[in-house]
């Protein structure tokens, strides 16, 4: 009689065989230009899908973040789509070679900001949307029925376009991919190469597509 | 004009002649109830002397070879679904309000596009078998009422205008309302919107104000969101079975018209289609068309599928039909060795102004910083239409962790020790300094009103976090977080 674990893989098999779609490795997609991230999502940030990055801690360097994947989607020449819940991007912050294939939309409130990132999942011009929700009201995010995110996330499957979501905990429910930077930044960094910056960023998967993907693969 | 209202008078009567082609051009009725209690709901012109209520059997007198049938509920959700693929192609907010009726929230769409889409979509829809009505307004109601007057497209631009002349029904006033009313001498929304709201409201309560409201147009509501389709596939029984492929080929083109608007709403194309035909001796015949070019072509499609099934033999009646369209984003344009242009730049610049009407537009588009050394100075473009490789290696390559900014920044107390920021406090920061880096200083603008001079700090709080501090006319602000 075959044991618990061998019967687990056993359906796993069978789900990855029944629904391929559901058990799509991640990779293939955008890179974030940062080593932790990229190798927690097996490449970079999955097409089609939605990644949450939380920022736990002030200063944990999701903004870091940001100006690295500007720089990784204009050195592949796609076009980026930053919608901003607390208009908190500071262009001066990056070089200006690297705004030019961006467009940021500047909302006031969160309300706006998923009816701006609803048409923008849906464009098919973008290779990124993120969705910043740093800022926001956290009791008004709490209060974002359900049925917003799934239809967030229906919006990008199947699509050509990766949507991160940046926040300050966990807030998207079933996210395939969570990521999670708890340890912050000091002010010895301020003197080094942003890229080692980025380099240098504790990244901890909390919930991870790809891992429960090589588990269905055997 | 926020909103649109798409529907269809008769719906169900309008659904059940599209999906059977032998009631095309005969007089018709739909009927409820059984025996001598059937009413007629809905009739087609050409049942002369036939209205709805009247008895089913008064109805086969008055119209002699008038064709008597129950509501098909398969053929409604059929024919909604082709709806609410119609309503996608508009805007991608829709609500499935009722069977036979959408509601689309235009927010943001070019008003000129948007109309001729309309008529477009009114166009292909009689064609169809659906004679739709769009009625466009600034709320919900207004939309809905247009929908109701629409021939076959009415866009309201004079509200008052267009109300006062409609009869009072269009409010959905209630009985007892209707007969106070009546009394007053008022049947028409010009005529209730004439009285002063406040006197309506105290002689009629909150029913009366919100009656006054929907007959002046200002009532709104929240739309209740459909999804739009994911899977493109259509499935129908036949009974009875069928032998030739005329009624095959009749529904294949019902399906391929509703497919094609889902894949245009959802802005996708048809690379593969995939037909199968059950049949009565329970297998079936299956086959795979791989599209020469994806498209959302109905009679390129219908080609291909009646070309297969002009030379197909069958070993029993075929009892049901599946189409499945496999999706592909459009191939909108080649794109060049060097060219990472817009791949539908329509839907881009759609879709930016849409973004536009939520936000502002000043508030969207690709951000340039100006010729300045003020902080956080930067002007909102419109975004190029191409990626521009990378200049090469820039000047001034950033350095440190990215500024987060605090807009508009937050006012704080700072407490100096030797001159720099040792302790902050009030506001919605406070804590010891652990380390500090700074100052800078920047002036300009001085030889002109506006003038601007600022200090600025970067500071570590003991409790973690790299801030921004600006002293400005004496007054330190936090201008962000470098995360």
């Amino acid at each position: 009689m075959p044991g618990p674990s061998q019967t687990v893989s056993a359906l796993r098999s069978l789900l990855a065989a029944r629904f391929p779609e559901k058990s799509r490795r991640a990779g293939g997609g955008v890179s974030a230009a940062v080593r932790a991230i990229d190798d927690a999502l097996g490449g970079g940030l999955p097409a089609g899908r939605l990644t949450e990055l939380v920022s736990a801690v002030p200063s944990g360097g999701g903004q870091t973040v940001l100006a690295r994947l500007l720089a990784s989607t204009q050195a592949a020449r796609q076009r980026i789509a930053l919608v901003d819940g607390s208009d908190g991007f500071a262009p001066g912050a990056v070089p200006d070679d690297m705004l030019r294939h961006l467009v940021w939309v500047r909302c006031r409130a969160p309300d706006e900001a998923f009816a701006a990132a609803d048409i923008l999942v849906r464009d098919g011009n973008y290779a990124v949307v993120v969705l910043d929700l740093r800022g926001c009201a956290e009791r008004v995010l709490r209060r974002t029925p359900a049925s917003t995110w799934y239809r967030l996330q229906r919006a990008a499957e199947g699509g050509s376009v990766a949507v991160l979501v940046q926040t300050q905990s966990p807030l998207v429910p079933a996210v395939p991919w969570r990521l999670v930077l708890d340890e912050p930044l000091s002010l010895a960094s301020a003197g080094a190469p942003r890229e080692d910056v980025a380099a240098r960023l504790a990244v901890r998967a909390e919930r991870s597509h790809a891992e429960a993907t090589e588990a269905l693969a055997g | 004009m926020n909103y649109a209202v798409l529907c269809v008078p008769d719906f169900a009567l309008c659904a059940l002649r599209r999906s059977d082609p032998s009631l095309c051009g005969r007089a018709v009725a739909l009927v409820s109830g059984e025996g001598r209690r059937a009413r007629v709901t809905e009739v087609s012109p050409e049942a002369q002397g036939v209205a709805p209520g009247l008895a089913s059997t008064l109805a086969m007198s008055r119209c002699p070879g008038i064709i008597l049938r129950p509501r098909d509920p398969g053929a409604e959700a059929e024919a909604h679904r082709l709806l609410v693929a119609a309503a996608f192609t508009l805007a991608p907010r829709v609500e499935s309000t009722s069977l036979g009726c959408c509601t689309v929230d235009l927010r943001g769409a070019d008003r000129r596009r948007a109309e001729a889409l309309m008529r477009l979509r009114a166009a292909e829809l009689a064609g169809a078998g659906l004679p739709l009505r769009i009625g466009a307004g600034e709320t919900p109601f207004l939309a809905s009422y247009a929908a109701r007057c629409a021939e076959p497209v009415l866009i309201v631009a004079d509200t008052g205008g267009f109300l006062a002349p409609l009869p009072l029904s269009f409010a959905d006033p209630t009985t007892e309302e209707e007969a106070i009313l009546k009394g007053w001498g008022i049947t028409t929304l010009g005529g209730l919107t004439a009285l002063p709201k406040a006197e309506v409201a105290r002689r009629m309560g909150t029913g009366g104000v919100l009656l006054w409201e929907r007959a002046a147009g200002e009532a709104t509501r929240v739309l209740r969101l459909a999804e739009p389709a994911r899977s493109f596939a259509a499935e129908w029984a036949y009974e009875p079975p069928v032998e030739s492929t005329e009624p095959l080929l009749f529904k294949l083109r019902r399906f391929a018209e509703r497919i094609a608007l889902e894949l245009r709403g959802a802005g996708f194309v048809a690379e593969k289609l995939s037909l199968t035909l059950l049949l009565e001796d329970e297998t079936d015949h299956r086959r795979e068309f791989r599209l020469p070019e994806p498209g959302a072509d109905v009679e390129g499609w219908l080609r291909v599928l009646g070309g297969h099934l002009a030379t197909v033999r069958t070993q029993a009646r075929v009892a049901g039909v599946r189409l499945v369209a496999a999706p592909a984003r459009p191939p909108q344009r080649q794109e060049g060795l060097f060219d990472t242009g817009l791949r539908d730049p329509a839907s881009f610049w759609e879709n930016i102004a849409r973004v536009a009407a939520i936000v502002g537009d000043d508030r969207v588009g690709t951000p340039v910083p100006c010729d300045t050394h003020r902080p956080d100075a930067f002007a909102m473009e419109r975004p190029a239409e191409s990626v521009e490789p990378p200049a090469g290696a820039p000047v001034h390559p950033p350095f440190g962790p990215t500024l987060r900014r605090f807009r508009p920044p937050w006012p704080v107390r700072v407490t100096l020790e030797a001159g720099a920021p040792a302790r902050l406090e009030g506001g919605r920061l406070e804590g010891g300094v652990r380390a500090t880096l700074g100052p800078w200083r920047g002036s300009g603008d001085w030889w002109k009103p506006g003038s601007w001079a600022v200090e600025t700090w970067q500071v570590e709080l003991s409790g973690g976090g790299v801030y921004q501090l600006a002293l400005s006319g004496g007054d330190w602000r936090v201008e962000g977080m470098l995360d």
